[in-house]
């Protein structure tokens, strides 16, 4: 390697002159050997007149030479004096590194989904049903970043079982695209309701009267039976509520075959143990009757669909005994009022659905928490804009003077016939003298009258002339009958447990297509569930029932989808009487119940179905009285 | 492969970007009716310092269409007609396989504006499930009548997003894993 060499001027006063005329053409020098600081000499000047061209040329004299000898030859004046010195470096040796640039190689994992899954029904033979599979999207239709998606429930742990809810395509587009077939379209919380239901094995549907638990259980039940997750359902509901339930199988469901269990005890054992038919569907009586065959060890669903679920809120009732012992894989709660009294109801409710999740005693809070992915429930308010509007009108009304004389002769010798008895006072005492009391309100019993009665008459005369229909609710038949005769004129039908239930269908029947039947009086427990009467505007609560939940279940037969209007609902209560202090009671039961389920959806009780009855400590307090062993209750 | 022979299942692909894990792909392998058949996805990976110098703006076109996507379609059991992607970078990936390769224009649009074939160079735009289809154009014949057996599809771009739901449930479940 040859050194290279760096001349170092001895000193710093060289400088190039400052006499340069500005308007000179300077010609440069290139030859890098030659690094002078030439000075350019001006060859010509400016003149005024036209400029001639200027040439520079090199005045040797006045130029400096680096790095060489003095030339005199050239009269060049050398720059590196003879005492400058010399050194040498050594020349940078650049040394090739080689980066080696891994390959990104990623690592994939995946899986494939069951073959055959489907949720496509089979091909429709009807040209109508035809029709609807190929319509265009929904009105309903939603935005793409508000998609109706399945996604997994908390307790799915494994990633690829999570994957295989959340791969699903969104249940909108698929009714948009006609993929998924209904007769009528759903509203988007409906899909919402099918999207909870789909992936769950234990859950509660908690919607309130009116929004189509039915529609959303069978709809989901259908989807899992196509897609071949579900082979065998078993629901179970109320006795009156099973035609209702094999008609609407009928109607969101048509493809799926559908078995009562019903008939003789040799019918019944045939029938339990049948694997052709993919849905039973039992009223809880029957459970009971059967339970042997029900719970044969040879027996299993892959679901368990409980209807009014509550049904099981009291856990040590034989019905929840046999419900909870039927081998399944999945089970379904359907039910508008999870808590009824108090929030042990819930863990009746979770007893069969995931036992022991809950305890009896569990603060509400944790309760609330533990529950929140295991319940969805929803109220008109929140999901329906379209909804009419649901009018509260409260009748509170004063006692005739027969009826006022009835009542506080009963109170006063029902007070003092109550404290008379001491320890062997029980609540089944109290009660009836609630009851008496509350008879009294509705008709004075020695003359027959009725404030109330008054009332109504002239109520209905108005919802007649402007050609509506009414449901009248009583907690009793006695009631009704005192009323039928003096309604005589609105032409009214009776629903109640006097009704045989064959009879039953033709009386909804006359009382939708009969214009001459302006009203029907129903008692709270027949008709408070499972009726369609949406037709009806105006809904009259003769008498208060203890829970208001089932009120609201009451009112909600004519104040659901399909509403034809506003529906006026009139309360009617007779003032300062026992009517009035159960009304204040249940008032805070609202309270509780708002509690329990605001994180779940529904929060406000005033317009939701909510709340229980009274506890046996209300029921003393009502009278100001001290249960035995227990505490005064005010 | 003739067309009438061409399998019933078409593959959306995506790869989604996150600073704190880097780059994750995902293939969903869908039947004419959009119901999913397969699913494959990668671990997150993580280029090196290196490789963000060395490969510099061409970083993301190599791991979408030269490292991730081959990967995912080699594992793939499910026989595919096309791979629909949503990333003009995917394109990269029709060196190493004999499918037609698309790009969805509406779901692309959404990240990289407006589509034009100066985007993508040599394509043509073939109308598919409510959308449309940028393809190569020596590409179009299969495009167009894979477009015809494919008419039951319901949205064009609406996979991806399931996609990119899969993906971040599945990084969830790292992050509580580790």
């Amino acid at each position: 390697m040859q050194p290279t060499y760096a001349a170092i001027p001895s000193r710093t006063d060289v400088a190039p002159p400052r006499d340069l005329d500005p308007y000179v053409e300077l010609r440069r020098i290139s030859d890098p050997l030659r690094h002078r600081a030439d000075h350019v000499a001006p060859v010509a000047a400016r003149s005024d007149e036209a400029p001639p061209a200027l040439v520079a040329a090199i005045d040797a004299a006045r130029s400096w030479e680096i790095g060489g000898e003095h030339d005199p030859d050239n009269g060049h004046a050398a720059i590196t004096p003879p005492e400058t010195h010399a050194l040498t470096f050594d020349a940078i040796e650049p040394r090739c590194v080689a980066v080696k640039l891994p390959r990104v190689r990623p690592k994939a994992t995946g899986f494939l989904f069951p073959e055959g899954a489907s949720w496509i029904p089979p091909k429709p033979e009807s040209g109508e049903s035809e029709a609807t599979s190929k319509r265009s999207p929904p009105k309903r239709s939603r935005p793409g970043d508000q998609r109706t998606r399945i996604r997994p429930p908390q307790d799915v742990v494994k990633l690829q079982d999570r994957l295989y809810y959340l791969l699903q395509p969104p249940l909108d587009l698929l009714v948009g695209s006609g993929q998924l077939n209904f007769p009528f379209e759903p509203f988007p919380y409906q899909l919402d309701g099918i999207a909870f239901l789909y992936p769950r094995y234990a859950c509660v549907l908690a919607d309130e009267m009116g929004l189509g638990k039915t529609m959303q259980a069978i709809s989901s039940i259908r989807l899992l039976l196509c897609s071949g997750e579900l082979r065998s359902v078993l629901l179970v509901c109320p006795k009156p509520l099973v035609s209702n339930w094999v008609r609407e199988f009928g109607v969101w469901a048509p493809e799926i075959p559908v078995a009562v269990i019903e008939g003789n005890s040799a019918k019944r054992d045939f029938q339990w143990r049948s694997r052709d038919v993919p849905v039973k569907i039992a009223n809880y009586e029957l459970l009971m009757r059967d339970r042997d065959s029900v719970l044969d060890e040879n027996s299993h669903f892959d679901l368990v669909v409980l209807d009014e679920a509550q049904r099981i809120k009291n856990r040590q009732s034989t019905t929840s005994e046999v419900v909870r012992a039927i081998p399944r894989s999945r089970s379904w709660a359907l039910t508008g009022t999870p808590v009824e009294n108090s929030p042990d109801d819930l863990v009746g409710i979770f007893d069969f659905l995931s036992p022991g999740y809950l305890n009896p005693g569990m603060p509400m809070t944790q309760m609330a928490d533990a529950s929140r992915d295991y319940i969805l429930r929803r109220t008109k308010d929140m999901v329906l804009d379209d909804m009419p509007p649901k009018m509260y009108r409260d009748a509170d009304l004063d006692l005739t003077p027969e009826q006022w004389a009835a009542y506080e002769a009963a109170e006063s010798q029902g007070v003092v016939t109550l404290e008379g008895l001491g320890q062997e006072l029980t609540i089944q005492h109290v009660f009836e003298l609630v009851l008496r009391l509350k008879q009294i309100c509705n008709f004075d019993p020695a003359t027959g009258s009725s404030t109330k009665l008054e009332r109504l008459e002239a109520d209905l005369e108005e919802v007649a002339a402007s050609g509506h229909k009414a449901i009248v609710f009583s907690q009793w038949t006695g009631s009704i009958e005192r009323m039928k005769g003096a309604l005589a004129r609105f032409g009214p039908l009776e629903y109640h447990g006097k009704i045989p239930h064959k009879k039953r269908e033709t009386v909804i029947e006359r009382f939708k297509n009969d214009p001459d039947s302006r009203v029907i009086l129903m008692s709270y427990g027949a008709g408070s569930v499972g009726l369609n009467l949406q037709f009806c505007q105006y809904v009259f609560l003769f008498d208060r029932w203890w829970n208001p939940a089932i009120e609201d279940q009451a009112i909600n037969r004519a104040h659901r989808i399909g509403a034809a209007g506003p529906v006026t609902v009139t309360r009617m209560l007779a003032r300062n009487t026992i009517e009035q202090r159960i009304s204040d009671v249940l008032d805070q039961k609202r309270e509780m119940f708002d509690a329990l389920f605001a994180e779940t959806g529904s929060g406000d009780s005033t317009k939701a179905a909510s709340g229980g009855g009274l506890t046996r400590d209300e029921i003393f307090g009502l009278f100001d009285l001290r249960a035995p062993g227990g505490k005064k209750v005010a | 492969m003739a067309l009438s022979d061409a399998p019933e299942a078409l593959a959306y692909y995506t790869v989604t970007q996150n600073e704190r894990t880097g780059w994750t792909g995902g293939l969903l392998v869908l039947n004419h009716t959009g119901r999913p058949l397969e699913f494959q996805c990668t671990l997150p990976v993580r280029p090196s310092r290196a490789h963000e110098i060395l490969y510099g703006p061409t970083l993301q076109e190599h791991l979408i269409g030269e490292v991730i996507a081959p990967v995912l379609l080699k594992k793939c059991r499910t026989p595919i007609a096309m791979i629909c992607c949503d990333q003009p970078e995917s394109f990269r990936v029709r060196e190493r396989i004999d499918l037609p390769v698309a790009l969805a224009v509406e779901a692309a649009e959404a990240e990289e504006g407006p589509i034009s074939i100066d985007t993508v160079p040599d394509t043509e735009t073939i109308p598919f499930a409510k959308g449309h289809l940028c393809v190569l154009s020596h590409q179009g014949d299969r495009v167009r009548a894979l477009s015809d057996r494919f008419r039951d599809f319901p949205d064009l771009v609406e996979p991806f997003d399931r996609i990119r739901e899969a993906i971040r449930e599945a990084q969830i479940q790292l992050a509580r894993a580790a």
